[in-house]
Parts: structure tokens; sequence; C-alpha cells
């Protein structure tokens, strides 16, 4: 009897080895007490997202060191001061933990978003936000909208891609066929490695999109902030609304409003559909939306998004639209020749739901795709 | 002197053990120079044999050989010989099918290497080259394993689909399978007609196995850890019947992590054997068998040599990682593998006897992998994920990291990366370093699957959307194969010179495929659409005008079950069946006399295939409104009522729709002689002629979503000529020349080969990055030979010692360039028209391979064999082995002639070729191409390393050693019982440079030029060409197999 009992143990052994599910709550902190408890242990600081950029994101960057000061950058004077529109500061990877928390705005399903996220953090009922940039596709599918997360911070970096400030690390930018390229061409702001991003990370809880807030704006409160180094800065990476407002059918040429063509968008770049090709440059495309007042403002496509080759809602279709708004200068040369412009401002809707856009009977926009035939 | 005189040798061979007949021993008069072979009783006669001494030599595979020194006078002499079964090659033999086994998983197409050689056999040089050469995966003659042939009973048993005998069928059966006969290469066959590979037919009649219980126990560090074995066998009763029976067990009782042989591997397996024989007098004998095993088995990966150096470990395996503290590998195996079968012998009378053999076999098999749905990768050797990924944009067209800046500015230094090379100074130090060191201490999450963030991605997904589908499952792909075999044979005797074989072999046979979902991870469902074909819906719209709408049944797997939501063991993806039959009827005529023995036989076989579905899937329907005129090509036959269902929404999702069938018949002739030149010496000569029609595996370009299949095959349905008809076959010409000797002391043989082969078939499926698509590529009208030679020797040294050495030296190469057709497996166009501007869906374009090496396993193989034998039963051996000549298995897409030249053979431009960037090395003076002696163009460093064919071999010559040993002791009790111990050691010097093979990487490396249209060619070749390296896997370092046998 005893051996078969031991050999039915041995078999119970061997199929013992099944793993379990884990269990969702060792997966995520969900009580604030859990993330002092963290940043407590690494005698860390929990920073708000608008304090991380000013104690760390410096005018220069602190990587402009003896080794890489050479770097031509594009950078714009005004009123004798020096702003750079590309910049990295790193962070200390020893030492105290960097903490930062924010809940994700964006969603890359729309392919108007790729390798990046932005978060954002509600501070005494004000909006803060921040962009990360991530070394992987499809990044949402691991931190969806709505998700809050928790991020060390240490041995990252936070610096400008043309303007716009993010999470990142070092990387040099070789593509010498960019457009301006001699001002891009060296040393800026690039992708987190998934492995390390994953180390950073930690969820706080299960994604709540209902707790997304909203910064509801009328195109004049953000196109008058036209100066660099200032409130632009705080502002792009935020999610907002943009009240009551209206597609023309125009894009921007140089600043001038010009009426997009009814051409083939495989061929036309200037086809009035929300991204015609850009022979694979790959510039986000932008179409233009007035309020009740004229005010302009740009919505910002990219060729790749899945809606890219639908047509642009016509203009009697009014209504909010939603997405991040960016503040986008990456050429220092022409910013301080010819001044910002209301264009340099844009929002990127996340997918097509992002437009509540209705005639005057109430009835929605109805979403058409280009054909040829 | 002078008074000739001659009278009859006869006896019976038997076994030691099991005082059974051997049957297929050889029996040799050393000096007549005459040998006969044992029949199934295990009789041998010499009718005429000369007075004198004579030595008589009684070879049997599996059996110590045995020399009898006879004075024969002018009487008949009657001498029967006892062998002893051969117990280190035994216990050697289990290690041969653990390896085979672990090497069957190839349902990825090149994932894995070809499986070692099983026809070990009493041969001097198969016994060397079966078990020293495994280690490197050793192919005799650098043949396939689909040209080595297994039958059970007479039955033939490599499965049709895949050409492939599946050996964990027979797991840890190792008595089940002990007895077999072998046939090597051509030579004269009589349980099949036989091709240029070794057939080898298992003998399971119960009268075999010695009565009396037998168990063995064995301990090893490979895959499995433990084997456990109980064989009992009645031997041959008084009523006529016989039965014998094995049940065997391996299993690993836990998982080795990081660093070990069989990493992240769990592994169980069982298997049972049960045979009855029962004999009617000596002239009727019905033989039944019944084997099943079933496995579990987790699976290992081939990795880049980065990924190696930075884990330290060549055991290194990327499919498995922590959940909930334990191992789980996400590549298990699970089959369970049921065969019966029954022969009936019927010995009419002396001359006449008749075989009818039935079989029946079903394998249940499956494998499990991760699949993922708009997240992130989850494999944690994805190339982002490695410290090489940075290096992309860094690298200069010298392929040198970049050291200034656009204006001409200096970078800096470059810093001494952890591999001793140097490395940026456009790559930062400190980012690099932490991806370095994250590998260097196999950080969980970093170098092995992180499961908590994949079901942490699933519970996210669930309450985002409890609608949506998980983000990562673990999917199962099923390849279950049912086959029925049946044969009748026919021999006939004239007890002169002439025996004649017929047979009659056919087989029916299914393979089953479809997926389901294993585990949700956590997820709610799966929702079944192909996420390539979502993300390329716009272009695939694009492509024939019309809308995302229009065209989003693309991404359906099952247009006439859109948006199936599945969850767990649910089939999903694909689901379709390959229906195939085979009939082959041969005959031989085998003709001996003293100084000459000759046959040559003829065969005819006929086989047909056809490919049936219950999921329409969308690429097919979305190709085949590309081609309306075609539709059939993707569709079958009922393209158009599938068509109607899809427009008017009537389809019912579980209809079966039948695909073209496909039949060919195919002749092979073969002959052979043996001279005899005396008693020590002989001449043997084989050849063969043949034609194959493709196995269903090449057959069909994407089973999984079509019914398109190779080029050959439409010209063969539609042939008007004897050259179309075989327009898709496999043409085969081979021969070899033997010289064999045999003096008491030395004994060996040299044999000389040649094979050719023309019109052979691959298929290929890889990610393209200048169509940022999946392709499906099939290359026809691959055109080889193999030449070479095999020398081996044994010497006997005084009583205790013999020295046996062996080596095979071949040449197997590619003749010709071959074909390829190249389409994108959810319809993207792949190019456009210079001319009309048209898109372009099949790329047409030749492959330079010409020239190039065959990679199944080292070209040179050599080894020195010392053995010891005391007859107190000690027995032990060292073995020294030397491998070179190992070619890794090049990439068809980086030997594309449009590569070179800017023009595909189809006259479309290619953008982002080698021509384009100024890669192709040119003569300074005329402009023209230099190429190498095949007329292949050559390529600049650093571009060349994309295109040349790697070796395998280990940079130092000592890398390339290996040493065996074994040692074992056979203990006899009084009572009759034994005991044996063996001991065998592999690699002894832990040498961890043996490369086994691997593959080189499809994808090759573009980056785009921003500000140039696709038209005029944005893609370019990376000049990073260590983008995506090849992958290789390596033999394990030392490792024993401790095997323990009790008889009684």
């Amino acid at each position: 009897m005893k051996k078969y009992i031991y050999i039915l143990f041995v078999i119970t052994c061997f199929f013992a080895c099944k793993a379990n599910d884990p269990d969702i709550d060792d997966l995520v902190i969900t009580s604030e007490k859990q993330i002092a408890k963290i940043i407590e242990a690494d005698k860390g600081r929990l920073y708000t997202l608008n304090e991380f950029q000013d104690q760390f994101m410096t005018e220069e960057g602190n990587w402009l060191s003896d080794e890489h000061q050479y770097r031509t950058r594009a950078k714009y004077t005004k009123n004798g001061r020096t702003y750079y529109l590309f910049s990295i500061d790193t962070l200390p990877t020893a030492g105290k933990g960097i903490y930062i928390r924010g809940r994700v705005t964006t969603d890359d399903y729309g392919g108007n978003f790729y390798k990046s996220l932005c978060i954002q953090q509600i501070v005494n009922g004000q909006q803060q936000s921040l962009r990360i940039s991530v070394d992987a596709g499809s990044i949402s599918g691991m931190y969806p909208l709505g998700q809050e997360i928790l991020i060390r911070c240490n041995g990252l970096a936070i610096g400008r891609y043309a303007n716009q400030p993010q999470l990142c690390v070092p990387s040099y930018n070789n593509n010498q066929l960019a457009t301006n390229a001699t001002q891009k061409v060296g040393w800026a702001p690039g992708r987190i490695s998934l492995p390390a991003f994953k180390r950073a990370v930690t969820y706080i809880g299960t994604p709540d999109k209902s707790k997304l807030q909203y910064d509801e704006m009328n195109i004049t409160e953000y196109t008058n902030l036209l100066t660099v180094g200032g409130e632009e800065r705080k502002l792009d990476g935020n999610l907002v609304r943009i009240k009551n407002v209206h597609y023309t059918g125009q894009y921007s040429n140089n600043g001038s409003p010009a009426n997009c063509s009814t051409g083939d968008p495989e061929t036309d770049v200037n086809s009035n559909v929300f991204a015609p090709t850009t022979t694979n440059i790959g510039y986000p495309q932008g179409r233009i939306v007035v309020d009740a007042n004229g005010n302009k403002t740009i919505v910002s496509n990219s060729e790749y998004a899945k809606f890219a080759r639908f047509y642009l809602p016509p203009s009697n279709y009014t209504g909010d639209i939603e997405g991040i708004l960016g503040f986008y200068v990456d050429n220092g040369t022409s910013a301080a020749k010819y001044g910002l412009a209301w264009d340099d401002w844009s929002i990127t809707i996340r997918n097509l739901d992002d437009l509540h856009l209705t005639d005057t009977q109430g009835n929605p926009w109805p979403r058409i795709e280009y054909s040829n035939k | 002197m002078g008074v000739y005189s001659a009278t009859t040798v006869q006896g019976v061979v038997l076994d030691q053990e099991t005082k059974t007949p051997i049957a297929k021993g050889t029996v040799t008069l050393g000096n007549a120079g005459i040998s006969v072979r044992t029949n199934a009783r295990g009789e041998y006669t010499f009718p005429s044999v000369e007075v004198g001494e004579e030595e008589l030599i009684i070879e049997a595979d599996g059996y110590v050989s045995d020399i009898e020194v006879v004075n024969i006078d002018a009487e008949p002499i009657t001498l029967n010989v006892v062998l002893r079964p051969d117990v280190s090659y035994q216990a050697k033999e289990e290690l041969l099918v653990n390896l085979s086994e672990v090497d069957l998983n190839d349902d990825e197409g090149k994932t894995q290497s070809q499986s070692s050689n099983m026809s070990a056999s009493q041969d001097v040089f198969n016994s060397i080259s079966s078990f020293a050469w495994s280690t490197v995966r050793y192919r005799a003659r650098g043949y396939e394993q689909t040209y080595e042939q297994n039958y059970i009973g007479g039955l033939s048993f490599n499965a049709m689909e895949r050409g492939t005998f599946n050996f964990s069928a027979m797991g840890g059966l190792n008595d089940a399978s002990r007895y077999k006969e072998i046939v090597n290469s051509m030579e004269s066959n009589n349980f099949t007609f036989g091709g240029i590979g070794a057939s080898t037919n298992y003998l399971m009649n119960a009268q075999r196995y010695a009565k009396g219980w037998k168990v063995n126990l064995g301990g090893t560090n490979r895959n499995y850890k433990i084997k456990a074995s109980a064989t009992y066998a009645t031997g041959p009763l008084k009523n006529g019947w016989a039965f014998a029976a094995q049940v065997g067990w391996r299993f690993s009782p836990y998982i080795d992590n990081k660093g070990i042989i069989g990493e992240g591997i769990a592994y169980n397996s069982i298997g049972a054997f049960f045979t009855a024989e029962k004999n009617w007098g000596s002239d009727k004998r019905l033989t039944l068998i019944a084997l099943a095993s079933s496995a579990n088995r987790g699976q290992s990966a081939a990795v880049t040599q980065e990924v190696y150096d930075l884990v330290g470990s060549i055991n290194y395996n990327p499919y498995w990682g922590y959940q909930d503290g334990k191992v789980r590998n996400s590549r298990v195996v699970k089959s369970i593998d049921p065969t019966v079968i029954g022969t009936f012998e019927w010995k009419v009378n002396d001359q006449h006897a008749l075989r009818f053999g039935l079989g029946i076999h079903y394998n249940f098999y499956s494998n499990s992998a991760l699949t993922f749905y708009n997240a992130p990768d989850p494999r944690p050797d994805y190339y982002r994920n490695l410290p090489s990924a940075l290096w992309d944009g860094q690298i200069n067209s010298d392929g040198k990291f970049i050291k200034t800046d656009m204006n001409g500015k200096n970078l800096g230094k470059p810093f001494v990366g952890w591999d001793g090379q140097k490395v940026g100074p456009s790559i930062d130090e400190k980012k690099y370093n932490e991806l370095v060191q994250l590998w260097k201490d196999r950080d969980d999450q970093t170098t092995q699957i992180d499961w908590d963030a994949l079901y942490g991605a699933n519970y996210m997904g669930n309450k985002l959307n409890p609608e949506g589908s998980a983000k990562y499952i673990l999917e199962r792909r099923h390849n279950d194969i049912g086959e029925v075999a049946l044969n009748v044979f026919y021999t006939y005797d004239s007890k002169k010179h002439l025996k004649v074989t017929v047979g009659l072999d056919g087989k029916y046979g299914i393979g089953v495929h479809y997926k389901t979902v294993d585990d949700l991870l956590g997820g709610k469902q799966w929702i079944d659409v192909d996420a390539f074909s979502e993300r390329d819906i716009k272009e695939l719209a694009t492509n024939i005008g019309l809308t995302q709408d229009d065209v989003k049944k693309v991404k359906q797997n099952n247009i006439f079950n859109p948006n199936q939501k599945v969850g767990e063991d649910d089939k999903f993806g694909y689901r379709y069946n390959i229906d195939m039959a085979k009939v082959t009827l041969w005959a031989q005529n085998d003709w001996s006399y003293n100084f000459l023995d000759f046959y040559y036989a003829l065969g005819i076989t006929y086989s047909e295939m056809t490919r049936s579905t219950s999921m329409i899937n969308g690429r097919a329907w979305y190709l085949a409104q590309l081609n309306p005129k075609r539709a059939d090509i993707y569709l079958g036959p009922d393209y158009k009522s599938i068509l109607n269902a899809a427009k008017n929404g009537s389809g019912s999702p579980k209809t079966w729709f039948k695909g073209y069938d496909y039949n060919f018949v195919d002749p092979a002739f073969k002959l052979g002689l043996t001279y005899k030149i005396n008693g020590r010496n002989r001449i043997k000569v084989n050849a063969l002629a043949a034609t194959q029609a493709p196995l269903a595996r090449d057959a069909y370009i994407a089973p999984r979503v079509h019914d398109r299949v190779i080029a050959g095959m439409y010209k063969h349905n539609n042939a008007n000529s004897l050259k179309d008809y075989y327009a898709a076959d496999q043409k085969i010409v081979s021969a070899d020349l033997t010289y064999e000797f045999n003096f008491p002391i030395v004994r060996g043989r040299i044999t000389g080969f040649y094979t050719q082969f023309w019109n052979g078939t691959e298929l290929n499926g890889y990610y393209d990055d200048e169509a940022r698509t999946y392709v499906n590529q099939s290359i026809t009208g691959i055109d080889r030979r193999h030449f070479g030679g095999e020398v081996a020797l044994s010497v006997k040294c005084g009583t205790y010692i013999t020295i046996t050495g062996a080596t095979s030296v071949g040449d197997y190469r590619y003749i010709s360039n071959a074909d390829a057709i190249t389409s994108a497996e959810n319809g993207m166009a792949l190019a456009t028209n210079s001319l009309t501007g048209k898109p372009i869906f099949e790329l047409k374009d030749k492959v330079l391979m010409n020239g190039l090496h065959v990679s199944t396993g080292p070209q040179v193989n050599a080894s020195i064999k010392v053995s010891f034998f005391h007859p107190k039963m000690w027995f032990a051996d060292v073995t020294l082995s030397y491998f070179d000549w190992n070619y890794l298995d090049f990439a068809p897409s980086r030997r594309m002639q449009g590569l070179y030249t800017d023009i595909r053979s189809d006259k479309s431009n290619v953008n982002g070729s080698y021509e384009d960037i100024g890669a192709v090395l040119k003569d300074d003076k005329t402009g023209e191409p230099i190429c190498d002696k095949y007329g292949t163009p050559k390529l600049k460093h650093p571009y060349n390393k994309l295109s040349d064919q790697e070796s395998l071999v280990a940079d130092r010559v000592w890398d390339r050693f290996v040493i065996d040993a074994s040692v074992g002791k056979l203990i006899y009790f009084k009572n009759g019982q034994s005991l044996s111990v063996n001991l065998n050691l592999s690699n002894l010097s832990n040498n961890t440079h043996l490369k086994t093979g691997g593959y080189q990487q499809a994808r090759l490396p573009r980056q785009t030029k921003q500000g140039v249209s696709e038209k005029d060619g944005n893609s370019v070749i990376s000049p990073n060409v260590w983008k995506f390296p090849s992958k290789y896997y390596y033999a394990w370092g030392t490792n024993f197999y401790l095997s323990l046998t009790y008889k009684f």
C-alpha cells in the first residue's frame, strides 16, 4: 500500500507543477499607502509632472557636456534669450528614487500614435502632462488608455524633441535625410527600451477612462501663447477638448490656409482626407478646424493612421474635438525668421471617435472613405 | 592436395539470451569469400564449401560479431551459433531516440535542425556515424530525414505529409524497437523498394523478445532526467502463441532553469507496447502489434550569438519564464500516438511466401505558442530588446560606427562594449550598459517570458473593454496525422539463383490542421481576426480601388463567422485537412552466384493530395477579388459558390470546401551488383533513378490561408507533355561504389557516392521589411548534387582491444539558381510596375544559390574509437571525433537576383537593392560586377555579411573535436538473471563551440530614406547588417546517460 501512496505522491508532485494564474492584486498597487510605501522604501520622492519638469529639465540640457556640445541644434532666440528646441537632461541612476505618476491619455490602436504615450496628472484640479517615448509598437496593449502608472525615472532622461517635453533616453539621431536635418541630427530624446520601461513602471489600479480629465479650451487660449520656453511646454501633451469647431477642408500652407484638393490621396499630398500620402516622409498631416469666431487650429494626423484615407468631415458638421495638444517646433531658423505661428499648435486625435461632430439636425458626421471606384 | 571436394555447411544463428533465431544476419566464409544471409528462422546454408580450414564470420545488427574457425571435411556440417547482444550498443540506442525526438518539432519550417541518423547498425561505418556523429546531427550523405524510410512490421510509417518518421511514436520503448533490419542506401532490399537513404524495418513480433522480465532504469542530465521501463515476454508458448509487452516512462521531476541543459523544459512521456504472435506450424504466422505513446514536453529555440554570449550559456532558452514562482514554457508539445498493426505471413511452400499487413496510426500532435494582438511582442529575445538594437542608424556604409556629425565634427571617443568591441561614439554608454546588465544578470523580466506582464495586459484590457480581444494568448497549433497502411508482399525463392520479391504498398493519410486556444492568460476571449491584415487594410483597400469597409473581410480568419469570439479549447485561426493517398507496386529480382550477386528492381508510385477547409480565410477571399479570373487557385473549384455566399452573407461556417486533386505517377528503377573477388574482398555497385511527387508539406504555399500550390503543380494538372507532367516532381539519380574487405585482423570498406537532385522545392515565410508585411515564398527548381566518400576500418589489437575509424567526406551543394515566387500573405502589393504603374502582387525572381552548400550537417566527419572488451563482460570505449565543413542554412530572400542587379527576373524594379547602395563589387575598368565562380556578384564589406553563406565550424581547430566515452559491465547471476550497467559520457571535454544548425534570418535589414517617395526607392538596405543576425543551435556540453538493466 505504502508503495502505491508513494507512486501517487510522485505523480501528484509532477502535475502540481502547473502554475496558477497571477492574481491581479499582485500585479497592481491599489492604495495611496502602497505607493507611499514603495517610494519610502526607496528614500524617494514623488514629483508632480510639472515639478518633475521644472526640477530636472533645463534649457540647455545637462547632456550638453564637453563631449556632446559639438552638436548643432535647433534653437530660437527671442529678447536676447536662447531657447533650445532639443534638449536632454539625464537623471541619476543611483541615489534617491525619482517618481512620477500619471494616467495614460493616448491609445495607439488607431495608428495616430506610434511608440509613444502621454500621461496626465490632476493636481489641485488642474491637468499636468508628459509625453513618454518607448521603443515598442502597440505599447497601448500594455499601458492602455485610462491606466494610471507610477514611474521610477532614475536612469532615464527628460528632454525636449521639437520643443515637446518627454521622458526619454539620450539617442543620437542620425537621420541625415530628414527635413531640416542640419538642425536635427545629433543627440536628441530617444525611445526607452521596453525592458527598461517595464522595470520602471508599476500599475496603479486598473484602467479607468472616466477619470481622464479634459481641458476644455477655446482655440485662442493656447494659440495666443506663441512663445517658446513658456507656458506652451506645460500645455504640450495635455488632453484637451476644443469646443464647437468644424473642419474647413483646408490645410496650412506655411501658415496660410489652402484648400485641399480632390486628388487621389495615394499620390496627392493635399487631398481632402485626414492624411494622404507624404510619399513616406512620414510627417503628420495637418487639417484646419475653426471655431465660431473663425479662429484656426490644426488637427494632426499620421498617414499610417487607420482613418488616414477617410474624407474630412464637411464644414456643416460642428462640435467638439478631443485629443492631445501639441506645440511642435523643430526649426529654430525659420521660427526666428518668420516668427512662431498659430499652426505650430495641433491637436492629435486618437481615433475618429474623438470627433463629436453633428449637423444642425443633430445627425452625426457620416464617415466616408476615399475610393477611386 | 589436388582432390577437389566440397560439402554443405549449414546451421542456425540464435540470440544468446532469448534463443530465438536472428534473421538478416550475415554469415561469411572468410577464405572462400561467400556470404549468405540468415532467413527469418535464423537459418543459413552454404551448399558447396571446399574442404579445408575455414573461418566463419557471423554478424548481425545489435550483436557482437563472432568468428568460428572450422575444419571442413567431406561430411556436411551443421554449425549453430549464438550471438551475444551488444549491450553497449543497446544503451546508446536509447540516446539516439532521445535526440531524434527532440528535433521533430519543426512545425514552423526552419526552426529546428534535422534529427540525427537513426540507422545504427553493426556495419563499422554506421555504428560510428550513428552514435559519435549524432552530436552534430550528421546526416548520411547529406540527405534530409525524408529520404530515410522507416517501417514497422513491413508497413511504411513515414508520415505522408512531411515525409518523416515520428520517433516519439516509440518514445521510451527501446526494447520494442530493438529488433530491426536496416538496408543502407540503395542496396537490395527485401521489405520495400527503398530509396537513396537507409530503410529500417522494425521487427516487433513477440517471439523475438527474451522470456521473462527486464527492468531498466536510466538517469541523464538531458531534456528528461529519469527513464524507467519494464518489459515482459512469454517467449514461445506451447500453443504457438507468444506475447511481449513494455511500458516506459521518461520524465523530468523538476525543470532546470538558467544555464543548464534542458533549461525551461518540462518532460513527461509514457510509452506502452504490446505484441502477440501466433504460429501455426512453421508456415503461418500472425503478428499483432499495438504501440502507444503520450508525450508532453517543452521546447527550446535557436537564438542569436549576441544572446548566447550575453547570458553566457549555450543552454539559454527564450521560451520560458516564471509564473507563480514556477518555470512555465510557452512551447509545449503534446502528443498522443497510438498505432495498431497486424501482419499475416504464409509460407505457401519452400519457394513461395506471402505476407499481408495492415496498420492504423493516429497521432494527436499539437504545440503551443504565444500570440498577441495590438500589444508589444512578448518574446524576450525580440531584436528591439537587445543592446544591438541601439546600432540602428549608427553604422556607416563601411560597417563602422559613425564618428563625425553632419558638419564633420568629431563625435568623441567610442567606448569598449561588454564583448570587448568598440562601440559608439554615437551610442549612449549608460543606456547601453544598463541593457547589457539586464541580460548579463539574466533579469527575469528581460531575458525570459514575463508571464505576469502578459496577464497584466489582459487584465487591463478586460477592464477597459470586456468584449474586446485578449492582448496575449497561448495558442495550440494542432497537426494530427491519421494513416492507414496496407501491404501485400510476395516472395519466390528458386532455391538456386533467383529470388523474386513483389510488393504492393497502399496508404491513405490525412493531416488535420487547426488551432485552439490553450490559455487565455486571464483574457476574457480572443477575437479571431488577423492583426497583420487589419493593420494593412488601408493599403489592401487602395490596391483594388475599394474602401476599407469593402474589404474588411480580409482580416477574418473565417469569412462565414466574422469576428468570432473564442474561448479556451475553441478552434480558431485556420482549419484545413490534407488528404493523401499513395500506392506503390514494386518488384525486385535478386540473382545470386558464387562470385556475383546482382539485383534490379522497378517501382511505380501513384499518389494524390487534396486540401479541404471549413474556414474560408479573408485573405483567400481578398486574393480572389484581386484575381477574379483565377479565383479558383485560392478558393478551389467551389470558388463561385464561396464568392456568392460571401456576397449575400449566406455562407455557413461549418461547410467543408474541397480543393483541387493533384495526382502523380512516379517511376523508380534501381539495380546493383556485388562482385566477390574472393572471400576477403568484394566490390559493390548500386544505382537508382526516380521521380518524386512533392510532399504535401512543400506543395501548398500558404495552406493555412488558401489553396494555392507551387507553380509546377498547375503545369502538371494541365500537362500536354511529359515535361509538364513532371514539372512539380523532383528527379533523383544516385550511384555508389564500395570496396569491402574482411581479414581476421582488419576489416572495413571504402565507398564513393554521387547523387543528383533536380527540381526540388522549398517554402519560406518571413516578415519583409520593404513591403512591411508577412510574405510567403516558394522556391522551385532547386538542383543539387551530393558526392563524397566513406571509409571505415576496424583493427583488432589482441584479444581485448579493437580500434575502429570512420570518416565521411562529402561535398553537398546546389548546382543551379532556383526560381522564387514571393507574395504577401494578406495580398498586399509588393512592388509597382515601373511602366504601367500597376501594383505587382507576385514577385518572380531567381535565387542565386548556385554553388552554395546544402546545410544538412557537417560534410567532414571523422572518428577514431578504441573499444575494450574483457571476456568477464567489461566493456569500455573512447571515441575522438572531428567535424568540419558545416554550413548554415542560408536565407534565399537575401540572395535574390534582383537585389544584385536592381531588376528581378520578371523585369520588375527592386527598390532598395545591393546595387542601389553601391554594395556590389565592380571591376574598376569595365564597371561590370565581379562574380564568384558560380556567377553570383560579390558584395563589399559589410554587405557580404547579408549575402554570404556562413560556416558553422568553430574558428579554433581544437573546438571542432568531441570526445565521447562509455563503460559498462554485464553481470550474469547463477540463476540465469543478469544485470547490466552502462555509463555513456558525451562531449567529455565540454566543447561548447559546436554549432549544430540554425538559420540565417530571412528578414533583410532596411532603413527608410526620408523625403524620398516609395516609388523612387525610399527603402534602402541598412548598413547595420547586424540587425537580423543568424540564429544557432549548439550541441549540448558534457552530458551523461547511466543505464541499469536487470533481467529476471
